[in-house]
């Protein structure tokens, strides 16, 4: 694992983090949440479609910025960092996963995959060699040479994920990665996130699905960009 | 690295927080660079071909003008050298008064004292036609016209034997001719290897030459050369010089061709027409450029085209490939790697379309002069031009799409819908 100050036994912390979209009225679509995620948690996020979600996922993965507080990762403070520098966070200690797959199309399963190593200076050879593992990771060692639209879409969130683990980041950010799937898909992939999460992966999972969220560890329930209900604060049911 | 992480270990833990901001950076090389941009036209054959080809058609049509055009001219340009340009033409022109005029009996003399010049050739035009036998009727000439001339007018002319020989001291005295190539292709004499018979107006002449095409007198191409002694003698002709060759020295043939007219006729000097035979040469010379500058302004139109076309499709590439840039900022692309993937990919659209506009342009050039006989000359000026002028077109074209791509919102570029 890629670690940016080991010490710290959070993968990720939110510390009074704000997020005010400006426009006329400027919408909040996070109001002073903090959150600390352990390294090995498996964490679903829920909570009703505009109450933030995205918000709180993009900002732990560094796309965008805090209106106000901080967030730390891997226990460096990241506010203040150069648009280059958060880059190269996201290249080495961030993996994401998204509701639409955003595979490249005309691209085999190992080049997406290999695609997670690419911005950390990784040689090809090395890169294909790792994907391929990866691929035989998520139960894929027979879709290697396969272009996404021959794949079925279970089939390319799997590809997805392995390309968010490629790089063996710190945890991985999965925005509604069941949202386009079946029942029956959704199951088989609710199925590789626990045993990766058993594996040792940090795991930050949004959803809709109860049943989904029933399988992460700890959940989190948002509500007007606040923190509604954390399970982790329930009396018998703490972590730490 | 090595030494940074054992000063931070000597260090208070405050201030080692602060420097062990070793933090890892994005990197992708250049040729990670250019493989990601071609794998963005790899997998859009069609439209990355097309976009490419208002460029390769422009280059192609640089390519081929200036190719023609310096194909076509060379051979001129070097007829030119070889001929020389210091040949003058001296004939009457026509008088104020009524009737035909003359030149001066004593013009060829005039000239030869003028310094510069260094050979006088005459030529006397003898009234009559020529005929394969003595059958057909007067007036069927086939254009064909009898001139007399001194033993000097293939010098003047740098002229050359296509078969035989030119008149000499001897033949001049005899009933010998000596052809025009035209003269001779009318005629359909090819070669000498059989004796021929030419009915001269009054007797029989024998063919003992034939001419190359002479480029500075089309007019001798086309006549039946005797000697003066010939034409006294067997054709009863006064010879007086009609049209007089003058080689002077380069260097001084602009004023020896200002005091020509005077040298020749003192009294009346505008009865005297003096031209340069190589000014029509060089005319036809600056009539092709004069097309190749047109020609070449069409495919730099053609180019600015292409190059349109290829920003076009970049702009659209980019707003298209919202989600792919949101991805790769995702996966740690910074807003460098954003903008130099969608510059290479726009280099690479114009450069292979460079490419394989040079190669259809030398490929056309090529075509039509080897069915044109020409020597092909591709100007190497033309390859460089047109493939930087590609290169910098794609820079061009490229670099809007490519900082609007980088400059977008990773999060907005994530948005679906
Ligand atoms: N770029 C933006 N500009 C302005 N407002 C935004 C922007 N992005 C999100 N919002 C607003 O912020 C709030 C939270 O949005 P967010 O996308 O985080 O919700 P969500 O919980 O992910 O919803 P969903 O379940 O529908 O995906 C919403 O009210 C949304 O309209
Ligand atoms: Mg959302």
């Amino acid at each position: 694992m890629s670690s940016l100050a080991s010490d710290s036994p959070y993968a990720v912390e939110l510390n009074q983090v704000s997020k005010i979209y400006p426009g006329t009225p400027p919408v909040e679509a996070l109001s002073e949440v903090s959150i600390s995620v352990p390294r090995g948690e498996l964490l679903g996020i829920v909570g009703a479609s505009g109450s933030g979600k995205s918000t709180l996922l993009h900002l732990v993965g560094t796309l965008t910025r805090p209106t106000a507080g901080s967030v730390f990762i891997d226990g460096l403070d990241t506010s203040g960092l150069s648009d280059g520098a958060l880059s190269g966070i996201r290249s080495r200690n961030v993996g994401f996963v998204f509701q639409d797959f955003f595979l490249l199309p005309g691209v085999t399963a190992t080049e997406n995959v290999g695609n997670g190593l690419l911005y950390s200076g990784t040689p090809e050879r090395e890169r294909k060699r790792r994907a391929e593992a990866m691929l035989e990771r998520v139960g894929l060692s027979h879709r290697l040479a396969h272009l996404p639209n021959e794949m079925s879409g279970g089939e390319q969130q799997r590809v997805a994920i392995a390309r968010a683990l490629v790089h063996d980041p710190s945890f991985i950010l999965a925005d509604e990665p069941t949202g386009n799937l079946d029942s029956q898909n959704t199951a088989s992939l609710m199925e590789l996130m626990v045993s990766l999460n058993h594996d040792g992966a940090t795991v930050i999972l949004i959803t809709h699905d109860p049943e989904v969220a029933e399988m992460c560890a700890r959940q989190i329930t948002l509500k007007d960009g606040r923190i509604e209900f954390d399970s982790s604060t329930v009396p018998g049911n703490a972590h730490d | 690295m090595n030494s940074i992480r054992a000063l931070c270990l000597e260090m208070p833990m405050t201030e080692r927080a602060e420097i062990q901001m070793e933090l890892p950076k994005s990197r992708l090389s250049f040729l990670e660079t250019l493989r990601v941009g071609s794998s963005g036209l790899r997998t859009r054959r069609l439209r990355s071909a097309l976009s490419a080809l208002g460029i390769t058609i422009g280059i192609a049509a640089l390519i081929s003008v200036l190719g023609l055009s310096a194909s076509g001219s060379a051979d001129l340009i070097k007829e030119l050298d070889a001929l020389g340009t210091n040949l003058l033409t001296i004939e009457a022109g026509q008088g104020f008064g009524a009737g035909p005029v003359s030149l001066p009996d004593d013009a060829p003399a005039m000239i030869r004292r003028i310094s510069p010049v260094y050979e006088v050739a005459t030529v006397s035009k003898v009234p009559g036609g020529v005929y394969r036998n003595d059958l057909i009727a007067d007036g069927r000439t086939r254009g064909i016209t009898i001139v007399a001339s001194g033993l000097n007018l293939i010098n003047a002319q740098q002229g050359s034997l296509k078969a035989g020989v030119f008149l000499s001291q001897v033949t001049s005295q005899f009933p010998a001719v000596v052809l025009g190539a035209v003269a001779a292709e009318r005629l359909g004499i090819r070669d000498l290897s059989i004796g021929h018979q030419l009915w001269l107006g009054e007797r029989w002449f024998t063919v003992i030459g034939i001419l190359n095409p002479l480029l500075l007198a089309a007019d001798l191409d086309r006549a039946a050369i005797i000697g003066y002694g010939a034409a006294e003698k067997f054709l009863d002709h006064d010879v007086d010089a009609d049209v007089i060759y003058v080689r002077a020295f380069p260097e001084h043939i602009l004023d020896v061709r200002s005091v020509m007219a005077a040298t020749v006729n003192p009294e009346s000097p505008e009865e005297v027409q003096v031209s340069r035979a190589s000014d029509v040469l060089e005319a036809r010379v600056a009539a092709t450029s004069t097309f190749t500058n047109l020609f070449v302004g069409l495919g730099a139109v053609a180019l600015l085209v292409g190059g349109i076309g290829i920003a076009n499709v970049m702009v659209i590439a980019v707003i298209e490939r919202r989600n792919e840039i949101g991805l790769r900022r995702a996966l740690g692309a910074t807003r460098f790697h954003i903008a130099t993937q969608f510059l290479s990919e726009s280099l690479l659209l114009s450069g292979i379309g460079g490419v394989a506009g040079i190669l259809m342009g030398i490929l056309v050039t090529a075509i039509y002069a080897i069915s044109q006989d020409w020597s092909l000359i591709i100007p190497g000026l033309a390859v460089v031009g047109g493939m930087v002028s590609s290169v910098l077109i794609g820079g061009v074209a490229g670099f809007y799409p490519a900082l609007r791509a980088a400059n977008m919102s990773p999060t907005e570029a994530l948005r679906t819908g």
